[in-house]
C-alpha cells in the first residue's frame, strides 16, 4: 500500500505549475488535497510519473464574492468553504452539500475545485456546480478559458481539461434572495459516496414556478441536470402532486447503472423520491424567504 | 526519485529524517521520527487510524506525503499526555472503556481533540457526526461517544486550561455564528444536521427509525 | 457483468464481417491495446493499458476469435491479467443485413477481478459499457474511411 516512485515538484506560482504541466503533459498529475488521488496512488491504481503539488501556490487559496457568484480558488479547502459565512448566506446549496462530502478529516485537506477536477460520478460538489449552472476556469499553454459545468464533466473521472491545464478556480452562482433550495442524498453509510443525490433550486413568483433546477449525482457517468423535468415544471403552480409528477419525470430522464451497492432500479426509484422531497423542501424555503 | 532531508515540527519539537517524496507522512512519523502512536489501518483514507493534527486540523496522514508537511505544526497522540498525566480526553476514554485493542484509539483521540476545541458542548448527534471518519472494530462506538461527552464536560469545567497546547490550535476560520436553516422537523437548535445521517446511517439510535433497509420501508 | 448493445453500420454485411476479423481493425479500435501479436490465425497475444483517467492498469493476455459462422456470427474472448487485477471478456457478435447496411448485435460477459474490481466496483459497469462503446464507434469510423 505504498505509492510508486514519482518526481515531485512544489511550485510557488501558477506560472511555474503550468511550466511543469507543459513539460510533462499526461505524465503529470496535479496534487491539491490529495484525498482522491493519494488513495489511488497508495494502491498503485494510479502511478503518475510526476506530481505537481500546488499546495504552496497561496494565491489560489481564496473564496471571493464576485457580483452574483462566489469564486472559489483551487486551494480553498472544503472545510473552509463549509465554515464560511459567505457561503452559508449566499450559496446555501453549496453549504448544505459540503457537509456531506466525506468526513471532517477529508474536508480539512480536500479542495472544492479538486473534487470538481476529479469528477467522481457520485460526488456532491459536481452536482451542485451543475445545478447552479456554474463554471470552472482553466489556465493552460493556450491561455485562460471558462468552462461551463455541462461541458466540463465528460464521463467517469473524466473532464474536458487538457493535461497541460490547471484549474485555478470555480464559480458558483449565488442564489437570489427569494429562491428556495434543497440538497438530499442517500448513501449506505454516512460519508459514503451517494447512491443518488439531488440538488434543487426553485424560484416561485406570483404563485408560479419561475425557474426550477434539478441537479443529480450518482445516476450516470457525470452529474446531470434533469432539463426535461425542469422545463415541465416551469410556469406550474407548486403543489404536492406536482412534486410527485416531477419525481416520475426524473425517473424517466435518468439511466442509472447498477452495482453491488445498489441496483439500477433502486437508484432510479430513490432519485425520484429524493427529487420529490427536495422540491417540497425547496418550495417551503421560498415561502419563508418571501 | 531523490531521497531528501525533511524537517517536521511535531508536538512542538523539530524532527528530521531522510526520505523520498513518496514517503507518506504517516510512515515518516512512524519510521523516521519513531512516533509509532500513529497507526496504519487502511492506507487509503477510510479508517482514520492515522489521524493527526496539522496546523490544528485533523487530517489523514496516510494521504499526505511527508514533504508536504514541512513548515506546518503537527500534533500526534504522543503530544497529548503530560509525562504520566493523561490528557483529560485520554482519561475520559479510559474511564468510559472506550478502547479495547486500542488500535484505532490514537486516531479517535486526535479527532476528538480538534472537535472539542471547536465544539465544546456537543450534542450526541454532533459527536457521532464528528467521529464518523474514524472506524473502530472492537467497541461498537457506544463507549467512545460516552467518552467524548464525558471529556466535553470535564474540559468545559475550565479546570484544564492547557488542554490545547500551541501546536493543537487551529489557524482556520471559525464557523459562522449563525447557521442557515436545514430543514428537519426533529432538529434541535444545533448546527445543521445531515439529512443523510437520518436517512442512511446504519447506526441504531434509540428512537431513530432504522432506514438501513430501504426496500422494506412502507413510506416512499 | 452482462452487457449488450446494438450498432447500425453503414456498410454491407460482408464488409463488416471482414473488418471485425481484421487484426488491424482490432489493433486500432480495442481501447488501450498496445500490442497484438498473432500466434496463429484468430489467436493473438495482447497487451492492454486500459482504464479511466488516472486509473490505468496494464494487462497481458490473449485475444481469441472462435465459433465463426461467416458472415454473421463469432465469439471473441479477451482475457488478461496485471498488477491491478484480471479481466476476461466473452463477446458474442451477430451481424444481420439491414437495408443497405448491417445491424451488429453484441452481448458480452465481463469478469473483472482483483484490486481494480474491489475498489472501482461502482464504476465498472458504466466504464465497461463506455469502453465497448468506444470500440464500436471506432469500427464505424474505420468503416467510413475504408468505404
Amino acid at each position: 500500500m505504498k505509492p510508486a516512485a514519482f518526481e515531485y515538484h512544489a511550485p510557488d506560482t501558477v506560472e511555474e505549475a503550468l511550466g511543469l504541466l507543459e513539460a510533462h503533459g499526461d505524465q503529470a498529475k496535479v496534487l491539491a488535497g490529495g484525498q482522491s488521488l493519494v488513495p489511488l496512488m497508495n494502491m498503485r491504481l494510479a502511478r503518475p510519473a510526476v506530481i505537481v503539488d500546488i499546495n504552496r501556490i497561496h494565491a489560489l487559496d481564496h473564496l471571493t464574492p464576485d457580483g452574483d457568484a462566489l469564486r472559489v480558488g483551487a486551494l480553498c479547502r472544503q472545510r473552509s468553504a463549509e465554515r464560511s459565512a459567505i457561503v452559508a448566506a449566499r450559496c446555501p446549496l453549496l453549504h448544505a452539500a459540503l457537509q456531506l462530502v466525506g468526513h471532517v478529516q477529508i474536508r480539512n485537506r480536500g479542495t472544492v475545485v479538486g473534487s470538481l477536477a476529479h469528477a467522481d460520478p457520485a460526488a456532491e460538489l459536481t452536482a451542485v456546480l451543475a445545478a447552479l449552472g456554474g463554471t470552472v476556469t482553466a489556465v493552460g499553454p493556450d491561455g485562460t478559458r471558462t468552462i461551463p459545468a455541462d461541458e466540463f464533466f465528460v464521463s467517469y473521472l473524466t473532464t474536458s481539461l487538457d493535461p497541460r491545464e490547471l484549474l485555478t478556480e470555480a464559480r458558483f452562482p449565488t442564489l437570489p434572495e427569494d429562491a428556495g433550495w434543497s440538497w438530499m442524498e442517500i448513501a449506505r453509510r454516512h460519508g459514503d459516496f451517494a447512491l443518488a443525490g439531488v440538488g434543487v433550486v426553485l424560484a416561485v413568483r406570483r404563485g408560479r414556478i419561475a425557474e426550477a433546477r434539478i441537479g443529480l449525482t450518482g445516476v450516470g457517468p457525470t452529474p446531470m441536470r434533469a432539463v426535461r423535468t425542469e422545463r415541465a415544471l416551469a410556469g406550474r403552480a407548486p403543489a404536492d402532486a406536482l412534486w410527485t409528477e416531477a419525481a416520475d419525470a426524473v425517473r424517466e430522464e435518468i439511466d442509472p447503472e447498477g452495482d453491488i451497492h445498489a441496483s439500477a432500479e433502486y437508484r432510479r426509484h430513490v432519485a425520484g423520491v429524493l427529487t420529490r422531497r427536495a422540491l417540497a423542501e425547496a418550495c417551503a424555503r421560498t415561502a419563508k424567504a418571501a | 526519485m531523490a531521497v531528501r532531508e525533511i524537517a517536521l515540527r511535531i508536538n512542538g519539537r523539530t524532527h528530521t529524517g531522510r526520505a523520498e517524496p513518496r514517503k507518506t507522512l504517516a510512515d515518516f512519523i512512524r519510521e523516521e521520527c519513531g512516533l509509532t502512536g500513529t497507526h496504519l489501518g487502511c492506507e487509503h483514507g477510510v479508517c482514520g487510524a492515522c489521524t493527526i493534527l496539522m496546523d490544528g486540523e485533523a487530517v489523514r496522514s496516510c494521504l499526505m506525503f511527508a514533504v508536504q508537511a514541512e513548515g506546518a505544526e503537527l500534533m500526534t497522540v504522543e503530544g497529548l499526555a503530560d509525562g504520566n498525566r493523561l490528557h483529560p480526553i485520554q482519561q475520559a476514554y479510559w474511564e468510559q472503556h472506550a478502547l479495547q485493542c486500542g488500535f484505532c484509539t490514537p486516531g479517535f483521540l486526535m479527532t476528538t481533540l480538534a472537535f472539542l476545541r471547536d465544539t465544546p458542548r456537543p450534542s450526541e448527534r454532533e459527536i457521532r457526526e464528528a467521529l464518523a471518519g474514524n472506524l473502530c472494530r472492537c467497541t461498537g462506538y457506544q463507549n467512545i461517544v460516552k467518552a467524548v461527552a464525558a471529556a466535553a464536560d470535564t474540559l468545559a469545567s475550565g479546570a484544564h486550561p492547557d488542554a490545547w497546547p500551541a501546536f493543537a490550535r487551529s489557524v482556520a476560520v471559525p464557523a459562522p455564528a449563525t447557521q442557515p436553516e436545514c430543514a428537519s422537523a426533529s432538529d434541535a437548535p444545533n448546527p445543521p444536521v445531515s439529512k443523510k445521517t437520518r436517512a442512511a446511517s446504519g447506526t441504531r439510535r434509540k428512537g431513530a427509525r432504522d432506514q438501513s433497509r430501504p426496500a422494506k420501508r412502507r413510506r416512499s | 457483468m452482462k452487457l449488450e448493445g446494438t450498432n447500425t453500420l453503414a456498410a454491407p454485411i460482408e464488409t463488416v464481417w471482414k473488418m471485425i476479423n481484421d487484426p488491424d481493425a482490432l489493433r486500432r479500435c480495442t481501447p488501450g491495446l498496445k500490442e497484438l501479436k498473432e500466434i496463429e490465425p484468430d489467436h493473438y497475444e495482447a497487451t492492454l493499458n486500459v482504464g479511466i483517467a488516472a486509473v490505468k492498469g496494464t494487462y497481458k493476455g490473449t485475444l481469441t476469435i472462435s465459433d465463426k459462422r461467416a458472415p454473421s456470427h463469432y465469439m471473441l474472448v479477451l482475457e488478461g491479467s496485471g498488477g491491478t487485477g484480471f479481466m476476461k471478456g466473452v463477446g458474442l457478435v451477430d451481424l444481420e443485413p439491414q437495408g443497405e447496411g448491417t445491424l451488429l448485435k453484441w452481448t458480452g460477459d465481463m469478469q473483472i477481478g482483483g484490486l481494480i474490481a474491489g475498489v472501482g466496483q461502482r464504476m465498472l459497469g458504466g466504464v465497461g459499457k463506455m469502453l465497448i462503446g468506444q470500440f464500436f464507434k471506432c469500427l464505424e469510423q474505420h468503416l467510413g474511411e475504408d468505404v
